[in-house]
């Protein structure tokens, strides 16, 4: 047998959500049914109360699963994983959020080629890779800062882009899973 | 008629653009003699309680544009209320009269009723 190609792409799997939508539950699921070494990417600042709720709760439903955590918040283009496995990236709002408004990432100029050249450097380092990002544009704009509707719109041309790129993406609603494209389950 | 909803920034005109119709074929004045309106969201606004004076004019348009906007918490201000209510009033009138309803996630298009 040929040893695989390092350069060879990992599979990749999109799933979308709106906040407390079930997409992480989801997306555990997703990353659980290959086997192999399983990273869990976070990219949650420990800043706050509730931030740290959250993660507690995160890593709550993760227990047991195998995953070792890997702490990210900015510039994912230069991490490295140990060994080749699964990745599952949660979530690249909060990605999206530290490179435009964090003092170490890249700004409003260059985080969308930040996080897409991230992605493709971890579909390099993995068999299978499964990312969750949000829904944010189902309300009007009105009501949205015009540095929140900047956030908006970067954050839908990530997530455009990234389903172009994906073999499969899923959207969660009340934890009910739709697919839009490449699914099989 | 066809129409196109989603969220912001989920591919909408993109969409109708792979439809093969150009940047000088959209507008969000239905008066003017163009194919595509978008921006809905803001017409049904605009229109405020006289929204169903729009259908007529945008039933006769071959593609209509509209963001979502009723999935969020409803707020509190009576204006930014009531916009939310015209604009789903007026996408439920337009997609039953619509040949075609898309809904665009993450650029990719469903079709939703046809």
């Amino acid at each position: 047998m040929c040893p695989r190609n390092k350069e060879e792409k990992g599979r990749f799997l999109l799933v979308v959500g709106g906040s407390a939508s079930g997409k992480s539950q989801f997306a555990e699921s997703l990353a659980v049914s290959a086997p192999g070494k399983r990273y869990y990417i976070a990219t949650m600042e420990p800043f706050g109360k509730e931030a740290q709720w959250r993660i507690a709760r995160h890593r709550l439903l993760r227990e047991n699963k195998g995953f070792e955590t890997v702490e990210r918040f900015w510039e994912l283009g230069s991490l490295v994983l140990p060994q080749r496995g699964t990745a599952l990236l949660e979530c690249v709002t909060n990605l999206l959020a530290n490179e435009i408004f964090s003092p170490e990432g890249a700004g409003e100029q260059g985080a969308v080629e930040a996080i897409l050249q991230g992605i493709a450097s971890l579909r390099r380092q993995c068999h299978l890779l499964v990312a969750v990002s949000g829904e944010v544009g189902l309300e009007p704009l009105s009501q949205y800062a015009p540095e929140t509707r900047r956030y908006m719109g970067l954050l839908g041309k990530i997530n455009r882009e990234m389903a172009k790129q994906a073999d499969e993406v899923w959207e969660v609603t009340c934890g009910v899973p739709i697919c839009h494209k490449g699914g099989t389950r | 008629m066809i129409l196109v909803i989603g969220g912001y920034a989920a591919g909408k005109k993109e969409y109708v653009r792979s439809l093969g119709y150009q940047d000088e074929d959209f507008t969000i004045d239905p008066r003017e003699e163009k194919p595509v309106v978008w921006g809905l969201e803001a017409l049904a606004a605009q229109a405020g309680e006289g929204w169903e004076s729009l259908v007529p004019g945008l039933v006769e348009k071959e593609v209509v544009i509209c963001q979502e906007v009723g999935s969020g918490v409803i707020p509190l201000e009576k204006e930014a209320r009531q916009m939310r209510e015209y604009t789903g009033r007026l996408c439920t009138a337009l997609a039953e009269r619509a040949d075609r309803v898309v809904r665009l996630f993450c650029g990719i298009p469903t079709i939703i009723k046809e």
